[in-house]
Protein backbone atom coordinates (compact mmCIF):
# COMPACT_ATOMS: atom_id res chain seq x y z
CA UNK A 1 0.00 0.00 0.00
CA UNK A 2 2.75 2.39 0.97
CA UNK A 3 4.49 1.83 -2.33
CA UNK A 4 1.50 2.53 -4.51
CA UNK A 5 0.40 5.62 -2.63
CA UNK A 6 3.86 7.10 -3.01
CA UNK A 7 3.31 7.50 -6.71
CA UNK A 8 0.72 10.19 -7.12
CA UNK A 9 -0.16 10.79 -10.74
CA UNK A 10 0.54 14.53 -11.07
CA UNK A 11 -1.24 15.12 -14.35
CA UNK A 12 -4.89 15.32 -13.26
CA UNK A 13 -3.84 17.97 -10.72
CA UNK A 14 -1.47 19.83 -12.97
CA UNK A 15 -3.24 19.76 -16.30
CA UNK A 16 -5.91 22.44 -15.74
CA UNK A 17 -3.39 25.07 -14.66
CA UNK A 18 -0.89 24.04 -17.30
CA UNK A 19 -3.50 24.12 -20.05
CA UNK A 20 -4.49 27.65 -19.09
CA UNK A 21 -0.86 28.78 -19.20
CA UNK A 22 -0.17 27.06 -22.52
CA UNK A 23 -3.32 28.30 -24.26
CA UNK A 24 -3.31 31.85 -23.00
CA UNK A 25 0.34 32.53 -22.40
CA UNK A 26 2.73 30.25 -24.29
CA UNK A 27 0.85 30.07 -27.59
CA UNK A 28 0.13 33.83 -27.66
CA UNK A 29 3.81 34.50 -26.97
CA UNK A 30 4.92 32.28 -29.86
CA UNK A 31 2.26 33.90 -32.03
CA UNK A 32 3.57 37.32 -31.09
CA UNK A 33 7.13 36.39 -32.07
CA UNK A 34 5.90 35.08 -35.42
CA UNK A 35 3.77 38.18 -35.97
CA UNK A 36 6.72 40.47 -35.25
CA UNK A 37 8.83 38.61 -37.80
CA UNK A 38 6.14 38.61 -40.48
CA UNK A 39 6.36 41.33 -43.09
CA UNK A 40 4.66 41.98 -46.41
CA UNK A 41 7.35 40.06 -48.25
CA UNK A 42 7.65 37.00 -46.04
CA UNK A 43 9.75 36.47 -42.93
CA UNK A 44 12.33 38.98 -41.86
CA UNK A 45 13.54 41.56 -39.41
CA UNK A 46 11.94 44.46 -41.30
CA UNK A 47 9.61 45.32 -38.42
CA UNK A 48 12.56 45.65 -36.07
CA UNK A 49 14.55 47.72 -38.58
CA UNK A 50 11.54 49.98 -38.94
CA UNK A 51 11.29 50.28 -35.15
CA UNK A 52 14.90 51.29 -34.72
CA UNK A 53 14.75 53.79 -37.57
CA UNK A 54 11.69 55.55 -36.14
CA UNK A 55 13.01 58.22 -33.75
CA UNK A 56 9.87 58.59 -31.66
CA UNK A 57 9.83 54.84 -31.00
CA UNK A 58 13.52 54.57 -30.07
CA UNK A 59 13.13 57.61 -27.86
CA UNK A 60 10.20 55.90 -26.15
CA UNK A 61 12.32 52.78 -25.60
CA UNK A 62 15.09 54.92 -24.15
CA UNK A 63 12.60 56.66 -21.86
CA UNK A 64 11.11 53.32 -20.75
CA UNK A 65 14.55 52.01 -19.79
CA UNK A 66 15.74 55.22 -18.10
CA UNK A 67 12.51 55.51 -16.17
CA UNK A 68 12.57 51.89 -15.03
CA UNK A 69 16.24 51.95 -14.04
CA UNK A 70 16.06 55.26 -12.12
CA UNK A 71 12.88 54.29 -10.29
CA UNK A 72 14.22 50.84 -9.44
CA UNK A 73 17.51 52.19 -8.10
CA UNK A 74 15.86 54.88 -5.99
CA UNK A 75 13.22 52.51 -4.66
CA UNK A 76 15.69 49.78 -3.81
CA UNK A 77 17.92 52.20 -1.89
CA UNK A 78 15.01 53.42 0.21
CA UNK A 79 14.05 49.80 0.93
CA UNK A 80 17.19 49.12 3.00
CA UNK A 81 16.61 51.55 5.88
CA UNK A 82 12.91 50.68 5.92
CA UNK A 83 13.37 46.90 6.05
CA UNK A 84 16.34 47.28 8.41
CA UNK A 85 14.28 49.38 10.79
CA UNK A 86 11.35 46.96 10.80
CA UNK A 87 13.47 43.86 11.33
CA UNK A 88 16.14 45.12 13.75
CA UNK A 89 14.53 48.01 15.63
CA UNK A 90 11.00 46.76 16.16
CA UNK A 91 9.82 44.24 18.70
CA UNK A 92 9.32 40.85 17.08
CA UNK A 93 5.62 40.86 17.89
CA UNK A 94 5.00 44.16 16.10
CA UNK A 95 7.07 43.54 12.99
CA UNK A 96 4.23 42.33 10.71
CA UNK A 97 2.19 45.36 11.75
CA UNK A 98 4.97 47.78 10.81
CA UNK A 99 5.42 45.97 7.52
CA UNK A 100 1.69 46.22 6.87
CA UNK A 101 1.82 49.96 7.48
CA UNK A 102 4.29 50.31 4.62
CA UNK A 103 2.54 47.79 2.38
CA UNK A 104 -1.11 48.67 2.92
CA UNK A 105 -1.50 51.06 -0.03
CA UNK A 106 0.15 48.37 -2.14
CA UNK A 107 -3.13 46.46 -2.16
CA UNK A 108 -5.13 49.21 -3.73
CA UNK A 109 -5.49 50.29 -7.30
CA UNK A 110 -2.27 51.36 -8.96
CA UNK A 111 -4.18 53.90 -11.05
CA UNK A 112 -5.85 55.46 -8.06
CA UNK A 113 -2.52 55.89 -6.32
CA UNK A 114 -0.98 57.54 -9.36
CA UNK A 115 -3.97 59.84 -9.59
CA UNK A 116 -3.76 60.80 -5.93
CA UNK A 117 -0.23 62.10 -6.56
CA UNK A 118 -1.64 64.45 -9.18
CA UNK A 119 -3.55 66.14 -6.37
CA UNK A 120 -0.32 66.68 -4.45
CA UNK A 121 2.12 67.54 -7.22
CA UNK A 122 0.03 69.63 -9.61
CA UNK A 123 0.64 73.38 -9.95
CA UNK A 124 -2.39 74.12 -7.80
CA UNK A 125 -1.94 71.01 -5.68
CA UNK A 126 -1.21 70.55 -2.02
CA UNK A 127 2.53 71.25 -2.15
CA UNK A 128 2.09 74.47 -4.14
CA UNK A 129 -0.64 75.53 -1.75
CA UNK A 130 1.54 74.78 1.25
CA UNK A 131 4.49 76.76 -0.14
CA UNK A 132 2.21 79.69 -0.86
CA UNK A 133 0.78 79.49 2.65
CA UNK A 134 4.24 79.74 4.19
CA UNK A 135 6.04 82.13 1.88
CA UNK A 136 3.02 84.10 0.77
CA UNK A 137 4.23 83.85 -2.81
CA UNK A 138 2.44 81.98 -5.53
CA UNK A 139 4.75 79.42 -7.14
CA UNK A 140 4.63 77.35 -10.28
CA UNK A 141 5.98 73.96 -9.34
CA UNK A 142 6.17 72.46 -12.82
CA UNK A 143 6.67 68.96 -11.38
CA UNK A 144 3.54 67.26 -12.70
CA UNK A 145 3.72 65.90 -16.25
CA UNK A 146 7.48 65.54 -16.26
CA UNK A 147 9.76 62.53 -16.34
CA UNK A 148 10.78 63.30 -12.75
CA UNK A 149 7.20 62.94 -11.57
CA UNK A 150 7.03 59.53 -13.28
CA UNK A 151 10.29 58.44 -11.70
CA UNK A 152 9.09 59.56 -8.29
CA UNK A 153 5.75 57.76 -8.63
CA UNK A 154 7.33 54.51 -9.70
CA UNK A 155 10.20 54.74 -7.19
CA UNK A 156 7.62 54.87 -4.43
CA UNK A 157 6.07 51.67 -5.73
CA UNK A 158 9.51 50.01 -6.05
CA UNK A 159 10.44 50.94 -2.51
CA UNK A 160 7.34 49.19 -1.18
CA UNK A 161 7.94 46.09 -3.26
CA UNK A 162 11.64 45.86 -2.40
CA UNK A 163 10.99 46.51 1.29
CA UNK A 164 8.65 43.53 1.20
CA UNK A 165 11.14 41.12 -0.42
CA UNK A 166 14.08 42.44 1.63
CA UNK A 167 12.07 42.07 4.84
CA UNK A 168 11.59 38.39 3.99
CA UNK A 169 15.33 37.90 3.69
CA UNK A 170 16.35 39.93 6.74
CA UNK A 171 13.76 38.46 9.08
CA UNK A 172 15.05 34.93 8.47
CA UNK A 173 18.62 35.78 9.48
CA UNK A 174 19.61 33.67 12.46
CA UNK A 175 20.10 36.12 15.32
CA UNK A 176 22.72 33.80 16.84
CA UNK A 177 25.05 34.79 14.00
CA UNK A 178 24.80 38.43 14.97
CA UNK A 179 25.19 37.69 18.69
CA UNK A 180 28.24 35.55 18.01
CA UNK A 181 29.84 38.21 15.86
CA UNK A 182 29.16 40.84 18.47
CA UNK A 183 30.52 38.70 21.30
CA UNK A 184 33.69 38.26 19.31
CA UNK A 185 34.01 42.02 19.06
CA UNK A 186 32.58 42.88 15.65
CA UNK A 187 31.56 46.50 15.23
CA UNK A 188 27.97 47.25 14.07
CA UNK A 189 29.26 48.32 10.67
CA UNK A 190 31.17 45.08 10.20
CA UNK A 191 28.15 43.05 11.28
CA UNK A 192 26.17 44.83 8.61
CA UNK A 193 28.85 44.42 5.94
CA UNK A 194 29.69 40.77 6.62
CA UNK A 195 26.43 39.27 7.84
CA UNK A 196 23.31 41.32 7.23
CA UNK A 197 24.11 42.67 3.77
CA UNK A 198 25.15 39.35 2.17
CA UNK A 199 22.19 37.50 3.68
CA UNK A 200 19.74 40.21 2.68
CA UNK A 201 21.08 40.35 -0.87
CA UNK A 202 18.85 37.65 -2.43
CA UNK A 203 15.70 39.37 -1.16
CA UNK A 204 16.99 42.72 -2.32
CA UNK A 205 17.83 41.43 -5.80
CA UNK A 206 14.44 39.73 -6.12
CA UNK A 207 12.80 43.05 -5.26
CA UNK A 208 14.93 44.93 -7.79
CA UNK A 209 14.08 42.41 -10.50
CA UNK A 210 10.33 42.52 -9.86
CA UNK A 211 10.39 46.32 -9.59
CA UNK A 212 12.12 46.65 -12.94
CA UNK A 213 9.54 44.40 -14.61
CA UNK A 214 6.64 46.41 -13.27
CA UNK A 215 8.25 49.76 -14.13
CA UNK A 216 9.23 48.91 -17.69
CA UNK A 217 5.71 47.74 -18.54
CA UNK A 218 3.81 50.45 -16.71
CA UNK A 219 1.51 52.87 -18.52
CA UNK A 220 -0.48 54.33 -15.60
CA UNK A 221 2.20 56.36 -13.83
CA UNK A 222 3.81 57.64 -17.08
CA UNK A 223 0.40 58.74 -18.33
CA UNK A 224 -1.01 60.27 -15.14
CA UNK A 225 2.20 61.77 -13.73
CA UNK A 226 4.46 61.95 -16.78
CA UNK A 227 1.85 63.17 -19.20
CA UNK A 228 1.23 62.11 -22.78
CA UNK A 229 3.73 64.33 -24.61
CA UNK A 230 6.78 62.16 -24.05
CA UNK A 231 5.33 58.65 -24.02
CA UNK A 232 7.09 55.47 -22.93
CA UNK A 233 6.74 52.25 -24.93
CA UNK A 234 3.82 50.91 -22.90
CA UNK A 235 1.83 54.07 -23.62
CA UNK A 236 2.54 53.70 -27.33
CA UNK A 237 1.36 50.08 -27.24
CA UNK A 238 -1.85 51.14 -25.58
CA UNK A 239 -2.47 53.81 -28.20
CA UNK A 240 -1.72 51.45 -31.12
CA UNK A 241 -4.37 48.98 -30.03
CA UNK A 242 -7.01 51.63 -29.56
CA UNK A 243 -5.84 53.76 -32.49
CA UNK A 244 -3.85 52.84 -35.60
CA UNK A 245 -4.30 49.14 -34.88
CA UNK A 246 -1.03 48.18 -36.56
CA UNK A 247 -0.80 44.71 -35.05
CA UNK A 248 2.63 43.71 -36.33
CA UNK A 249 4.03 46.94 -34.93
CA UNK A 250 2.34 46.22 -31.60
CA UNK A 251 3.86 42.72 -31.62
CA UNK A 252 7.29 44.13 -32.47
CA UNK A 253 7.15 46.62 -29.60
CA UNK A 254 6.00 43.86 -27.26
CA UNK A 255 8.93 41.65 -28.25
CA UNK A 256 11.38 44.53 -27.80
CA UNK A 257 9.92 45.20 -24.36
CA UNK A 258 10.26 41.53 -23.48
CA UNK A 259 13.87 41.49 -24.69
CA UNK A 260 14.58 44.53 -22.53
CA UNK A 261 13.28 42.72 -19.47
CA UNK A 262 15.31 39.63 -20.29
CA UNK A 263 18.52 41.57 -20.94
CA UNK A 264 18.23 43.65 -17.80
CA UNK A 265 17.16 40.63 -15.79
CA UNK A 266 19.85 38.31 -17.11
CA UNK A 267 22.70 39.54 -14.88
CA UNK A 268 20.42 39.10 -11.86
CA UNK A 269 19.32 35.62 -12.94
CA UNK A 270 22.92 34.53 -13.56
CA UNK A 271 23.89 35.92 -10.19
CA UNK A 272 21.08 33.91 -8.58
CA UNK A 273 22.19 30.71 -10.29
CA UNK A 274 25.86 31.20 -9.37
CA UNK A 275 24.87 31.84 -5.80
CA UNK A 276 22.73 28.72 -5.63
CA UNK A 277 25.59 26.70 -7.05
CA UNK A 278 28.02 28.16 -4.54
CA UNK A 279 25.67 27.42 -1.65
CA UNK A 280 25.12 23.84 -2.75
CA UNK A 281 28.86 23.13 -3.07
CA UNK B 1 20.13 41.62 20.28
CA UNK B 2 18.90 44.82 18.71
CA UNK B 3 21.25 46.92 20.79
CA UNK B 4 24.20 45.13 19.27
CA UNK B 5 23.77 46.46 15.77
CA UNK B 6 21.84 49.71 16.16
CA UNK B 7 23.08 52.43 18.45
CA UNK B 8 20.89 55.23 19.79
CA UNK B 9 21.84 57.66 17.04
CA UNK B 10 21.13 55.15 14.26
CA UNK B 11 17.84 54.21 15.88
CA UNK B 12 16.79 57.85 15.88
CA UNK B 13 17.64 58.30 12.21
CA UNK B 14 15.95 55.06 11.15
CA UNK B 15 12.80 55.87 13.13
CA UNK B 16 12.65 59.32 11.58
CA UNK B 17 13.15 57.86 8.12
CA UNK B 18 10.37 55.34 8.69
CA UNK B 19 7.94 58.00 9.88
CA UNK B 20 8.83 60.24 6.95
CA UNK B 21 8.18 57.36 4.56
CA UNK B 22 4.78 56.77 6.11
CA UNK B 23 3.92 60.44 5.60
CA UNK B 24 5.00 60.31 1.96
CA UNK B 25 3.05 57.10 1.36
CA UNK B 26 -0.17 58.23 3.00
CA UNK B 27 -0.20 61.95 2.21
CA UNK B 28 -1.69 61.71 -1.32
CA UNK B 29 -4.31 59.20 -0.22
CA UNK B 30 -5.28 61.43 2.68
CA UNK B 31 -5.54 64.37 0.29
CA UNK B 32 -7.79 62.35 -2.00
CA UNK B 33 -10.07 61.38 0.88
CA UNK B 34 -10.26 65.00 2.02
CA UNK B 35 -11.06 66.23 -1.49
CA UNK B 36 -13.81 63.64 -1.83
CA UNK B 37 -15.70 65.57 0.88
CA UNK B 38 -14.80 68.98 -0.50
CA UNK B 39 -17.45 71.01 -2.29
CA UNK B 40 -16.58 73.04 -5.36
CA UNK B 41 -15.69 71.76 -8.79
CA UNK B 42 -11.95 72.46 -8.65
CA UNK B 43 -9.52 70.43 -6.66
CA UNK B 44 -7.78 73.25 -4.88
CA UNK B 45 -7.21 74.08 -1.27
CA UNK B 46 -8.22 75.56 1.07
CA UNK B 47 -10.98 73.23 2.08
CA UNK B 48 -14.45 74.54 1.36
CA UNK B 49 -17.71 73.32 2.85
CA UNK B 50 -17.82 69.58 3.55
CA UNK B 51 -20.25 67.71 1.33
CA UNK B 52 -21.48 64.24 0.44
CA UNK B 53 -22.38 65.51 -3.02
CA UNK B 54 -19.77 63.41 -4.85
CA UNK B 55 -20.76 60.21 -3.11
CA UNK B 56 -24.42 60.86 -3.91
CA UNK B 57 -23.68 61.54 -7.56
CA UNK B 58 -21.46 58.45 -7.63
CA UNK B 59 -24.27 56.21 -6.46
CA UNK B 60 -26.59 57.82 -9.01
CA UNK B 61 -24.09 57.23 -11.83
CA UNK B 62 -25.06 53.96 -13.50
CA UNK B 63 -21.84 53.67 -15.47
CA UNK B 64 -19.80 53.46 -12.26
CA UNK B 65 -22.22 51.16 -10.49
CA UNK B 66 -22.50 48.79 -13.46
CA UNK B 67 -18.75 48.65 -13.96
CA UNK B 68 -18.34 47.96 -10.25
CA UNK B 69 -20.63 44.93 -10.49
CA UNK B 70 -18.86 43.73 -13.64
CA UNK B 71 -15.53 43.95 -11.82
CA UNK B 72 -17.00 42.25 -8.77
CA UNK B 73 -18.17 39.32 -10.88
CA UNK B 74 -14.92 39.06 -12.86
CA UNK B 75 -12.77 39.20 -9.74
CA UNK B 76 -14.92 36.70 -7.84
CA UNK B 77 -14.84 34.15 -10.64
CA UNK B 78 -11.15 34.71 -11.47
CA UNK B 79 -10.12 34.34 -7.83
CA UNK B 80 -12.17 31.15 -7.41
CA UNK B 81 -10.79 29.64 -10.62
CA UNK B 82 -7.22 30.64 -9.83
CA UNK B 83 -7.44 29.30 -6.27
CA UNK B 84 -8.86 25.95 -7.39
CA UNK B 85 -6.39 25.53 -10.25
CA UNK B 86 -3.62 26.85 -8.03
CA UNK B 87 -4.43 24.45 -5.21
CA UNK B 88 -4.41 21.45 -7.53
CA UNK B 89 -1.17 22.52 -9.20
CA UNK B 90 0.46 23.34 -5.85
CA UNK B 91 -0.50 19.88 -4.60
CA UNK B 92 1.09 18.25 -7.65
CA UNK B 93 4.27 20.33 -7.36
CA UNK B 94 4.51 19.70 -3.64
CA UNK B 95 3.57 16.05 -3.23
CA UNK B 96 3.83 14.29 -6.59
CA UNK B 97 6.84 13.51 -8.76
CA UNK B 98 6.41 15.94 -11.63
CA UNK B 99 8.56 15.29 -14.67
CA UNK B 100 10.52 18.37 -15.81
CA UNK B 101 9.51 19.93 -12.49
CA UNK B 102 11.50 23.15 -12.88
CA UNK B 103 10.31 23.77 -16.44
CA UNK B 104 6.62 23.21 -15.70
CA UNK B 105 6.77 25.22 -12.48
CA UNK B 106 8.47 27.96 -14.47
CA UNK B 107 5.70 27.97 -17.06
CA UNK B 108 3.00 28.22 -14.40
CA UNK B 109 4.60 31.08 -12.43
CA UNK B 110 6.03 32.88 -15.46
CA UNK B 111 3.12 35.36 -15.83
CA UNK B 112 4.32 36.86 -12.55
CA UNK B 113 7.67 37.93 -14.00
CA UNK B 114 6.32 39.23 -17.30
CA UNK B 115 5.04 42.78 -17.60
CA UNK B 116 1.25 42.51 -17.51
CA UNK B 117 0.93 44.57 -20.66
CA UNK B 118 2.69 41.79 -22.60
CA UNK B 119 0.19 39.17 -21.38
CA UNK B 120 -2.64 41.46 -22.42
CA UNK B 121 -1.27 42.29 -25.82
CA UNK B 122 -0.30 38.67 -26.51
CA UNK B 123 -3.84 37.48 -25.86
CA UNK B 124 -5.33 40.29 -27.90
CA UNK B 125 -3.15 39.52 -30.92
CA UNK B 126 -3.94 35.82 -30.54
CA UNK B 127 -7.72 36.22 -30.49
CA UNK B 128 -7.54 38.57 -33.45
CA UNK B 129 -5.55 36.07 -35.49
CA UNK B 130 -7.98 33.22 -34.80
CA UNK B 131 -11.00 35.45 -35.24
CA UNK B 132 -12.55 35.59 -31.76
CA UNK B 133 -14.31 38.79 -30.76
CA UNK B 134 -13.04 40.49 -27.58
CA UNK B 135 -15.41 39.64 -24.73
CA UNK B 136 -15.71 39.42 -20.97
CA UNK B 137 -15.11 35.66 -20.78
CA UNK B 138 -11.67 36.27 -22.27
CA UNK B 139 -10.98 38.87 -19.58
CA UNK B 140 -11.94 36.27 -17.01
CA UNK B 141 -9.46 33.74 -18.41
CA UNK B 142 -6.75 36.37 -18.82
CA UNK B 143 -7.11 37.54 -15.23
CA UNK B 144 -7.19 33.97 -13.94
CA UNK B 145 -3.88 33.41 -15.73
CA UNK B 146 -2.47 36.60 -14.25
CA UNK B 147 -3.30 35.74 -10.61
CA UNK B 148 -2.62 31.99 -10.90
CA UNK B 149 1.11 32.28 -9.96
CA UNK B 150 0.16 34.05 -6.72
CA UNK B 151 -2.21 31.22 -5.85
CA UNK B 152 0.29 28.49 -6.73
CA UNK B 153 3.15 30.05 -4.76
CA UNK B 154 1.04 30.87 -1.70
CA UNK B 155 -0.60 27.46 -1.52
CA UNK B 156 2.57 25.52 -2.32
CA UNK B 157 4.29 27.24 0.60
CA UNK B 158 1.53 25.96 2.86
CA UNK B 159 1.23 22.45 1.43
CA UNK B 160 5.01 22.00 1.58
CA UNK B 161 4.80 22.27 5.38
CA UNK B 162 2.21 19.52 5.73
CA UNK B 163 3.83 16.10 6.17
CA UNK B 164 2.84 13.53 3.60
CA UNK B 165 2.17 11.06 6.41
CA UNK B 166 -1.17 12.67 7.27
CA UNK B 167 -2.60 11.84 3.91
CA UNK B 168 -0.88 8.46 3.81
CA UNK B 169 -2.49 7.56 7.13
CA UNK B 170 -5.94 8.35 5.77
CA UNK B 171 -5.28 6.33 2.64
CA UNK B 172 -3.98 3.30 4.46
CA UNK B 173 -7.15 3.42 6.58
CA UNK B 174 -9.19 3.10 3.39
CA UNK B 175 -9.75 6.65 2.17
CA UNK B 176 -9.27 7.58 -1.47
CA UNK B 177 -6.74 10.16 -2.66
CA UNK B 178 -9.46 12.66 -3.61
CA UNK B 179 -11.31 12.17 -0.33
CA UNK B 180 -8.15 12.65 1.71
CA UNK B 181 -7.38 15.88 -0.14
CA UNK B 182 -10.87 17.27 0.39
CA UNK B 183 -11.31 16.09 3.99
CA UNK B 184 -7.78 16.47 5.35
CA UNK B 185 -5.51 18.63 3.24
CA UNK B 186 -7.99 21.34 2.26
CA UNK B 187 -9.22 21.98 5.83
CA UNK B 188 -5.64 22.24 7.10
CA UNK B 189 -4.93 24.78 4.37
CA UNK B 190 -8.20 26.65 4.92
CA UNK B 191 -6.66 29.91 6.21
CA UNK B 192 -4.20 29.97 3.33
CA UNK B 193 -6.92 29.16 0.83
CA UNK B 194 -9.05 31.97 2.19
CA UNK B 195 -6.12 34.40 2.08
CA UNK B 196 -5.32 33.32 -1.46
CA UNK B 197 -8.92 33.94 -2.51
CA UNK B 198 -8.80 37.45 -1.09
CA UNK B 199 -5.39 38.19 -2.55
CA UNK B 200 -6.22 37.01 -6.05
CA UNK B 201 -9.55 38.82 -5.81
CA UNK B 202 -7.86 42.13 -4.99
CA UNK B 203 -5.33 41.78 -7.79
CA UNK B 204 -7.95 40.83 -10.33
CA UNK B 205 -10.34 43.53 -9.13
CA UNK B 206 -7.73 46.23 -9.75
CA UNK B 207 -6.38 44.77 -12.97
CA UNK B 208 -6.65 47.16 -15.87
CA UNK B 209 -4.54 46.33 -18.87
CA UNK B 210 -5.72 42.77 -19.61
CA UNK B 211 -9.35 43.89 -19.33
CA UNK B 212 -8.64 46.91 -21.51
CA UNK B 213 -7.13 44.78 -24.28
CA UNK B 214 -9.68 41.97 -24.20
CA UNK B 215 -12.96 43.85 -24.25
CA UNK B 216 -14.47 46.30 -26.68
CA UNK B 217 -17.60 47.60 -25.01
CA UNK B 218 -17.96 45.97 -21.61
CA UNK B 219 -16.31 48.06 -18.97
CA UNK B 220 -14.76 47.05 -15.66
CA UNK B 221 -14.28 49.53 -12.85
CA UNK B 222 -10.55 50.17 -13.51
CA UNK B 223 -11.38 50.87 -17.17
CA UNK B 224 -14.16 53.26 -16.16
CA UNK B 225 -11.82 55.07 -13.77
CA UNK B 226 -9.06 55.21 -16.38
CA UNK B 227 -11.39 56.68 -19.00
CA UNK B 228 -12.49 59.31 -16.54
CA UNK B 229 -8.89 60.19 -15.63
CA UNK B 230 -7.53 60.53 -19.15
CA UNK B 231 -10.50 62.17 -20.86
CA UNK B 232 -11.23 64.95 -18.43
CA UNK B 233 -11.62 65.45 -14.77
CA UNK B 234 -14.79 64.49 -12.92
CA UNK B 235 -14.80 65.67 -9.31
CA UNK B 236 -16.50 62.47 -8.16
CA UNK B 237 -13.36 60.55 -9.08
CA UNK B 238 -12.05 61.40 -5.59
CA UNK B 239 -15.07 59.67 -4.11
CA UNK B 240 -14.55 56.67 -6.42
CA UNK B 241 -10.89 56.54 -5.46
CA UNK B 242 -11.69 56.68 -1.75
CA UNK B 243 -14.33 53.96 -2.07
CA UNK B 244 -12.05 51.68 -4.12
CA UNK B 245 -9.16 52.35 -1.76
CA UNK B 246 -11.14 51.34 1.30
CA UNK B 247 -12.67 48.34 -0.45
CA UNK B 248 -9.38 46.88 -1.73
CA UNK B 249 -7.49 47.85 1.39
CA UNK B 250 -9.89 45.96 3.64
CA UNK B 251 -9.68 42.79 1.56
CA UNK B 252 -5.92 43.06 1.04
CA UNK B 253 -5.25 43.70 4.70
CA UNK B 254 -7.31 40.72 5.83
CA UNK B 255 -5.41 38.52 3.38
CA UNK B 256 -2.03 39.89 4.40
CA UNK B 257 -2.95 39.59 8.06
CA UNK B 258 -3.86 35.95 7.69
CA UNK B 259 -0.71 35.18 5.73
CA UNK B 260 1.58 36.96 8.16
CA UNK B 261 0.04 36.04 11.51
CA UNK B 262 -2.12 32.97 11.14
CA UNK B 263 0.49 30.86 9.42
CA UNK B 264 3.17 31.55 11.95
CA UNK B 265 0.67 30.62 14.66
CA UNK B 266 0.02 27.28 13.01
CA UNK B 267 3.70 26.60 12.63
CA UNK B 268 4.28 27.44 16.26
CA UNK B 269 1.57 24.99 17.33
CA UNK B 270 3.17 22.29 15.28
CA UNK B 271 6.59 22.88 16.76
Amino acid sequence: MGGSSNTINPWPFLLPALLLCILFFLIPTVNMVILSLTTENGFGLDNFKLFFSTPHLTQALYRSITLAISATIMGSLVAWPLAYFIVFCVNKKWRPLFLLAILAPFWTSFTIRAFSWQLVLSDNGVIAWFIELITGMSVTLGILYTMNASIFGLALFCSMLTTFTLYGALVSIDTKLIEAASNLGAKPFNIFKDIIFPLGLPGWIAGIFLSFIVCVGDYAVPTLLGGGLKPVLAQIMLSILKGTYDLSQAATIAIILAMTVIMCGLPLIIYGMLRRKRLSV
Amino acid sequence: MNGLIVNKFMLLILTAFFCLSLIVIYLPILVMVVFSFNSGKYQTLPFREPTFEWYVSLIADNSFINSFFTSLMMASLASIFATILGFLAAYAFSKAKVPAHALLFGIVVCPLVIPMILIGIGMRLQIVSIGIEPALWLVLLGQTLYVLPLAVINLKNRIDKIPKSMEEAAISLGSTRIKSIILILAPICAPSIFATLLLTFTFSFDEFVIAYFLTNFEVTLPIRIWTSLVTGFEPKINAVGTAVFIFSLTLGLIAQFILLFKQTDLDKNKA
